[in-house]
Formats: C-alpha cells, structure tokens, sequence
C-alpha cells in the first residue's frame, strides 16, 4: 500500500449496523497505524479539518445503513479515490445477521475484522494491479429527441440504441455492445458520486442488474437490457462519475458486452422513437 | 410522485401490470422493522402500520417496478424476498407471444 488511506465510517451509535462502522474503522487502524480515521461528527461541522487529508488519500467510506451519513458527508467536499463499504452488502455476501444488540457482540466484532482484512487484500491487490490504458469511444455525431420540462433537459439518442423500461441503454457495435443509463436515470439520481463497475469477463444475463451507482440521493442500478459477457469497462467513471450524468450515452457509456443472444432479446427494447415518447409519459406522470 | 402512476391500467413491456408478479415478500422472521426499504422506494410498495404486529406490508405490490430490486440491497437482515427473474422474463415472452397470435 503505497497511496495513503483513511477511513470514514458513520458511527451510528444508534444501531447496531453503525456499531459494526466504527468497529471497522479501529480494526483497520490496529492491523495498519499509518491508516488516519476520520471523525464524521468533526467532518459534518468542519468540512476544512480533513479536507487535505480527504483528497490526498484513499477514503474508505463505511455505511451502516440507507441513510448513507458518510457518504452524504462527502458530497461537498473534493475528493480523489473512495472505496464504498455498505454493511447490508456484507451482511448478505457473509451471510451474517447483526442483529439488534446495544453493543456489538463477539460475533459483530469478528464480521468486522473479516471485513477489515477483506479491505487491506483489496487495497493490495489494487495496488498491484496494472491499470489497462483508457481508451477514448469515438461516438461520432449523434442526432437526439430533446425535452425540457422545468429546468431539465433529456435527450434520447434517434437511432443506433435500444432502450429498456428500466431506462438503460444498448448498442450494438457487430458482436459487442455499451451499455449504459438514459438522461431520465441519471436525473433522478442527480450527482452520481461512485460507480461500481463489474470485473472482465463477468457474465451477465438479461435484466441482471450489472453495475451499481450512488448519488446522496439514491443507490441505483443499471439492468443490464442484454445477456452477455462483460468483455470491457469504462476505467474513467472510478475517476469521473460525473460522466454518467454529463454525457450517459457517449463517454459515459459503463461496460461493454460480447453480445449471445441479441436478435432475440431485442423484441424486449424499445427503439429511440418509442423509448421518447415512454420517457415522456414516465416524467409527465411524476410531475 | 408517481402520482399519476396506475397500476390498474398500466403496462410493462407491452404486458398488462397486473399480470406480473414481480414485487418483494417481506420474510417476517428476519425483518426487523427498521423501515429503511418503505423510507428509500419512490413508489408506496411498502406501508407502515405502526400500531399491529406486521408493522410493515407489501400494500401495492403492482407499484414496484419490474426487475428492480433496489429494496432488497439495502436491507440488511434479507428480509426481502423477489421472484425468479428468469421466470418473470419468460411469462412476460409468453404472455407477448399469445397476444400477438391473436391480433
Ligand atoms: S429494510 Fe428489511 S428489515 Fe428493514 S423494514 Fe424493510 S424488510 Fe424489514
Ligand atoms: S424493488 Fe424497487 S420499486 Fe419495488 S419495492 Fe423495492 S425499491 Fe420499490
């Protein structure tokens, strides 16, 4: 581990789910004491204490619960890297149940060491791991469906991209396809602070939902409109998730896919034409 | 929001609502009533009776949203329960092929 890191959990004192957080944050510091830990009740009142630390270092951000604390506590501040740890998510891939106890029990402190030593292999590993070179996707000049409503704007590519009712989009590129999310996905979501991408050569089954986002506002989901095998991923949005709400259908395009069984999973999209006029009647109904 | 939303007339996929059943069961054994899936879902899946014993019920089930499963994610006991997407996907291909032999 070369890059500093420091930690952010939420410490909800409240649940046992913000227990476990804290736990975490300590077991990192004890198996790592060059790790900083940050207080999020100090970072909520005074945003400038670890501002220099937050945007040098790596931040291990720990939720406990959907209410999200320390990520929200982010949103202001620039930051560099962030890895998100959400303990619903651990809970379920260690099959594990916290339980609603005052103190954390013996058994809530050994989930977060598993969890804390989980998060320095990974640290490691991606401190290892040679980086593959981004590639910038020629999009060429692209005809959009326009509509205002209120100070929005979307935008529905004409032609080239099919959609599902779950507002993602595919196009297909010979034997491949992108993958992304459309102009009313990313709206209401607003400022998406991290993507999670899936790993190369994942396979993915039609409305599998294959990469995961945050904003403050919301956790969402691209479902995958295709199956397929994930054959590339788009290495900028780690950098700048900004993209998925600038430019979803060009450079903000997620994970591209060796496409299987396109022709006949395709009778389930909607064209541009069509995906227009139900993202229209969609928004229209939630004014 | 989604006020205008009705489920009685709407459709998913070209497939009457109504005639999918993609929606979470809550698994009374495990939840433990944190509310944390009716305060996240835009769409009143879920209700809250504060005063019986099932404090929480799945009250519009034709609400949720096909496929998506966003509740389940953040529940962290797993208390929520979705049907087979596979099957889902198939009954929905089955149902589009049967109305289109009788157009
Ligand atoms: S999030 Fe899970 S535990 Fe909490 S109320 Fe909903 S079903 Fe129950
Ligand atoms: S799956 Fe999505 S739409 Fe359905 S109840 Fe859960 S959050 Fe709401």
């Amino acid at each position: 581990m070369t890059k500093k890191v420091s930690v952010l959990p939420c410490c909800g004192i409240n649940k046992t789910v913000g227990l476990v957080t804290t736990e975490i944050g300590l077991k990192l510091k004890e198996i790592n004491r060059s790790i900083e830990l940050i207080s999020p009740a100090t970072l909520s009142v005074d945003q400038k204490r670890f501002q220099e630390l937050i945007l040098e270092s790596q931040v291990i951000v720990i939720d406990g619960c959907a209410t999200r604390c320390a990520t929200k506590l982010l949103e202001n501040g620039q930051y560099t890297k962030v890895k998100r740890i959400f303990i619903p998510e651990e809970s379920k891939k260690y099959e594990f149940r916290l339980g609603k106890t005052l103190r954390l029990s013996g058994e809530g402190k050994k989930f977060a060491e598993k969890i804390a030593k989980r998060i320095l292999d990974e640290l490691k590993k991606e401190a290892e791991r040679v980086k593959e070179p981004i590639v910038e996707r020629d999009f060429g000049t692209i005809d959009y469906f326009e509509v205002t409503y209120d100070k929005y704007h979307f935008r529905v590519p004409k032609a080239g991209y099919y959609f599902s009712e779950n507002d993602c989009w595919v196009k297909q590129e010979g034997e491949k396809a992108l993958l992304g999310v459309t102009d009313y996905l990313q709206n209401k979501s607003s400022d998406i602070l991290f993507v999670d991408l899936p790993e190369i050569g994942k396979e993915v089954e039609q409305f599998d939902e294959i990469v995961n986002f945050e904003s403050v506002k919301a956790l969402l989901s691209l479902i995958s409109p295709v199956s397929g095998v994930v054959s590339a991923i788009n290495g900028k949005l780690e950098e700048e998730p900004d993209l998925l709400n600038n430019d979803p259908y060009e450079q903000g395009w997620t994970i591209e896919i060796t496409l299987t069984d396109f022709d006949e999973e395709k009778e389930l999209l909607m064209d541009g034409k069509t995906y227009f006029e139900y993202m229209k009647k969609k928004i229209e109904e939630e004014l | 929001m989604a006020e205008k939303y009705d489920s009685t007339t709407a459709t998913f996929m070209g497939v009457p609502r109504k005639e999918i059943p993609w929606w979470p069961t809550i698994d009374y054994a495990k939840c433990n009533f944190c509310m944390d899936c009716d305060k996240f879902c835009p769409h009143k899946v879920f209700e809250k009776h504060e005063d019986k014993e099932k404090k929480l019920v799945v009250a519009n089930p034709y609400n949720c949203v096909v496929f998506c499963r966003a509740c389940m994610k953040l529940c962290e006991p797993d208390a929520l329960i979705f049907p087979e997407k596979k099957e889902i996907t198939a009954l929905i291909k089955n149902i589009r092929n049967k109305s289109e032999n009788n157009d």
